[in-house]
């Protein structure tokens, strides 16, 4: 089944583990600047929301891509890129709707997740447990559950004061 | 390429009176023989800083050093330190802080700056990896570290700048101002707000997009994946869940209290009967809003806080801290939480150290009960114990420096002078910095680590833990020759001059590689064999991995901010009679005052200083590769020669 990524913006706590580890599984160095997932910070609030490619089913950087660099894996169902067709016109950066892709500055060709080919360091490393490597089917059902859960506490103090 | 791995190979070196700016190759030897952090600063201060200048001239030197793993994912890295000789103690002063800003300044390529001379009018350094500019910023100057912040980012049309500021404290010359960052961080302790304040400096704004390279990087990265299972499935992990991560520093509210080490009424006594309105939990349920951290950390103590009714209702900020509780709560009879939670939030925002305005406040709030200060001194205030709107009213004239608040602002050692009267028996610092929230009497270690502390009263370069929470495996570890159950008792002062040395040691490292306290005091994760690791590793300096070359390189920097005090005018160890003449009033550590003397002969022993004159022996400093330096403070009469020529 495919897998996505999933973060949980209540336990995000804008530590940026999740930015190092990815530079450093796709390019050997500690660079923010060069991960493909960006913790984006509202400073003054102390709110914090990680930003990634989703890997969308109708994806529509891979259907505007001009040279074809970016294409679907078919067995992690994730959207692929191939650095060496990349021309670098970064069309693939203004249609997407979240902002999952982003220029590789050194190589000056798109950079985007590839879920480090089923195992993502983002994951590995998050202290916090914010990020979920987790199957497409269950993660409905697990939004609908931790919903469920906030329900319960207002069940619970009506049925306390009851 | 710079031929160590881990720093960037640079250094910015500004002259604000002739608006010269330099980027220089940061000296190998620097690298190799003080790591980074307190070791740079130790360094360019002793070079640079002559002896007897005013801190607030442009003369003093300001240095904002990282280390070789700020910027990579080493846990817990994060962190800058700021040195400069201290405007409050007129000594060696330093500050630490957390968030973001100093990996940012490694991204942009510079592992330290060093600022000189005065700006004529206010100015801010902008930082972008090549880009190095004086810019104006007379429309920055009164405004609060928040604006001031705001305003960079929207003008430099980058919400991702990272900004370190001085408030409208630092621009009086408030002789504890502290130097912000990330909004909500501080490098409080020590006035280094103040220093940039008198060179006209008011802030400097970061942005980088360059690689940090470290030698080994897969060794480095597997030590580094290693360490953070450690903290997030090792021993400690539960530890750091339920209490660090559930409350922040504030847990520490209760846990000093039961060991009756909580400072009340301006260190009159160490215990405080109402904990429970103060505590951690009464924190976290009434005022924790949300969960923080710091760039790349593991442990993830930080918070959001909010008060949610009342007058102050609205007030958002980090934090607050233990210290910040303690120094606003029962530090001054307050109990009360949204007093400390909103001293915080205005301390913040003027830039001034909580730890050390909160202490201004209860030394007047006691000078007051004593009468050495009336209404006439205060223009009808009263200054009485709990009253937590004065308090407030306080910071705000000692900020502005108003009234008796201008008399406040030049910290409690040069303030108890120009009051006079005796007040300085209630003026409770050690080497010109008022006392942290540590009590001596009730934890005897303390009272060594404030005594030789660098920066004076305060905790946070020589802390002894195993003591402090009775770590008995630890003790048996690091000290096998030594009795556990004498070494972890608080009240005993027996071999707590090898432990604060022991301690002092870790620290230097810790400060200069920069690695938080946390990890390393508590919970006690890291120590030597992992220093050594990580420093050879990321640097490639292979000599490093024996742990004996690394205590070299501790030793090295504790002695050389020990020789910057000498030649700034530290004569002696000492301690305030509050903690050695007056018996702990009530609680755990009732009856108890701290017996300085053996623990300061067992430290000097083990320091290898002469014990008569806590002077050094030239062989001490010359076994550490400090020859010039000997060679200068025997000319100061504070290097003794061992006539049989041994160490």
């Amino acid at each position: 089944m495919d897998k996505l990524l999933i973060v949980d913006l209540d336990k995000c706590t804008g530590c940026r583990i999740c930015e190092l580890a990815c530079s450093f599984e796709h390019e050997g160095v500690f660079n923010p600047r060069l991960s493909r997932i960006s913790v984006v910070s509202f400073k003054r609030d102390g709110i914090d929301i990680p930003i990634t490619c989703q890997q969308c089913e109708t994806a529509l950087c891979l259907e505007s891509c001009p040279s074809r660099a970016l294409y679907r894996d078919s067995q992690l169902r994730v959207v692929l890129l191939n650095e060496k067709k990349c021309i670098g016109c970064y069309t693939c950066i203004m249609v997407c709707p979240f902002g999952g892709a982003s220029v590789h500055s050194l190589k000056k060709v798109a950079m985007k997740c590839d879920l480090c080919g089923g195992t993502p360091k983002c994951v590995e490393f998050c202290p916090v447990e914010a990020i979920e490597y987790a199957a497409a089917d269950k993660v409905g059902l697990r939004k609908k559950r931790l919903g469920a859960e906030k329900m319960l506490k207002y069940i619970s103090l009506i049925q306390k004061e009851g | 390429m710079y031929p160590l791995g881990g720093y960037q190979g640079k250094y910015i070196f500004v002259d604000l009176s002739s608006g010269k700016v330099e980027k220089r190759e940061l000296p190998i030897s620097w690298a190799k023989d003080y790591l980074g952090g307190d070791g740079f600063a130790a360094k360019v201060l002793w070079d640079n800083i002559k002896q007897g200048i005013n801190p607030l001239s442009p003369e003093n030197v300001f240095v904002l050093a990282v280390g070789p793993i700020t910027g990579t994912l080493f846990p817990p890295s994060g962190r800058y330190m700021v040195a400069s000789l201290s405007p409050q103690t007129l000594r060696w002063g330093e500050a630490h802080a957390g968030g973001f800003f100093g990996p940012e300044l490694k991204y942009a390529g510079y592992d330290l700056i060093v600022i000189t001379g005065k700006s004529d009018s206010p100015v801010y350094l902008f930082i972008e990896d090549e880009r190095v500019e004086i810019r104006n910023a007379s429309h920055l100057w009164g405004k609060t570290t928040f604006d001031t912040t705001a305003m960079l980012e929207k003008e430099h049309n980058d919400p991702d700048i990272r900004v370190l500021t001085i408030g409208p404290a630092g621009e009086k010359l408030v002789r504890f101002s502290a130097v912000m960052s990330d909004y909500y961080r501080a490098a409080g302790r020590t006035g280094i707000g103040a220093v940039l304040g008198s060179k006209n400096l008011k802030a400097i704004a970061v942005r980088g997009s360059l690689p940090v390279r470290v030698k080994h990087s897969q060794e480095f990265m597997d030590f580094s994946t290693q360490m953070f299972k450690e903290h997030k499935y090792g021993e400690w992990s539960n530890y750091i869940k339920h209490t660090s991560r559930k409350y922040g520093t504030t847990g520490l509210m209760d846990a000093m209290n039961t060991i009756g080490r909580l400072p009340v009424k301006n260190h009159y006594d160490g215990f405080y009967p109402e904990i429970e309105k103060v505590g951690g939990e009464a924190i976290r349920k009434g005022y924790r809003i949300a969960h923080k951290s710091c760039f790349g950390c593991g442990i993830q103590c930080k918070y959001f806080s909010l008060i949610k009714e009342g007058k102050y209702s609205g007030t958002k900020s980090e934090g607050p801290e233990y210290e910040t509780v303690d120094a606003w709560g029962p530090n001054i009879m307050v109990s009360d939480l949204d007093i400390p939670v909103r001293a915080n939030y205005l301390a913040n925002a003027y830039g001034v150290d909580t730890i050390s305005t909160g202490s201004m406040v209860a030394f007047a709030m006691e000078l007051f009960e004593k009468g050495i200060l009336t209404k006439e001194d205060t223009d009808g205030l009263e200054i009485k114990w709990g009253d937590g709107d004065v308090a407030l009213k306080l910071l705000e004239m000692i900020v502005r420096r108003e009234g008796i608040g201008d008399v406040l602002a030049e910290g409690v050692y040069l303030a108890s002078k120009k009051i006079g009267k005796g007040a300085e028996r209630y003026a409770i610092e050690v080497n010109g910095m008022d006392a942290s929230a540590q009590d001596p009497r009730a934890h005897k270690s303390v009272g060594l680590t404030y005594a030789i502390n660098v920066r004076g009263a305060d905790h946070l370069r020589s802390l002894s833990i195993i003591d402090e929470l009775g770590f008995r495996n630890k003790s048996l570890e690091r000290f096998p020759h030594l009795d556990p159950d004498i070494c972890c008792n608080l009240l005993d002062e027996t071999y707590k001059g090898y432990m604060v040395a022991d301690q002092e040691e870790a620290f230097a490292i810790c400060d200069s590689l920069i690695l938080c306290k946390y990890g390393v005091m508590w919970p006690p994760i890291y120590y030597f064999p992992e220093f050594s690791k990580v420093i050879a590793y990321s640097t490639g300096l292979r000599k490093y991995l024996d742990v004996e070359e690394v205590r070299k390189l501790a030793r090295r920097i504790a002695h050389l901010r020990r020789a910057f005090n000498m030649r700034a005018g530290l004569s002696k160890d000492t301690l305030h009679p509050r903690f050695t003449e007056e018996p702990m009033p009530s609680g755990p550590a009732k009856g108890q005052v701290c017996k300085l003397e053996p623990m300061l002969k067992e430290y000097y022993e083990v320091r290898k200083y002469d014990s008569e004159t806590s002077n050094f022996y030239y062989e001490t400093l010359a076994e550490a590769g400090l020859e010039d330096v000997a060679l200068e403070l025997e000319s100061y009469g504070r290097v003794i020669r061992r006539k049989d020529g041994g160490s």
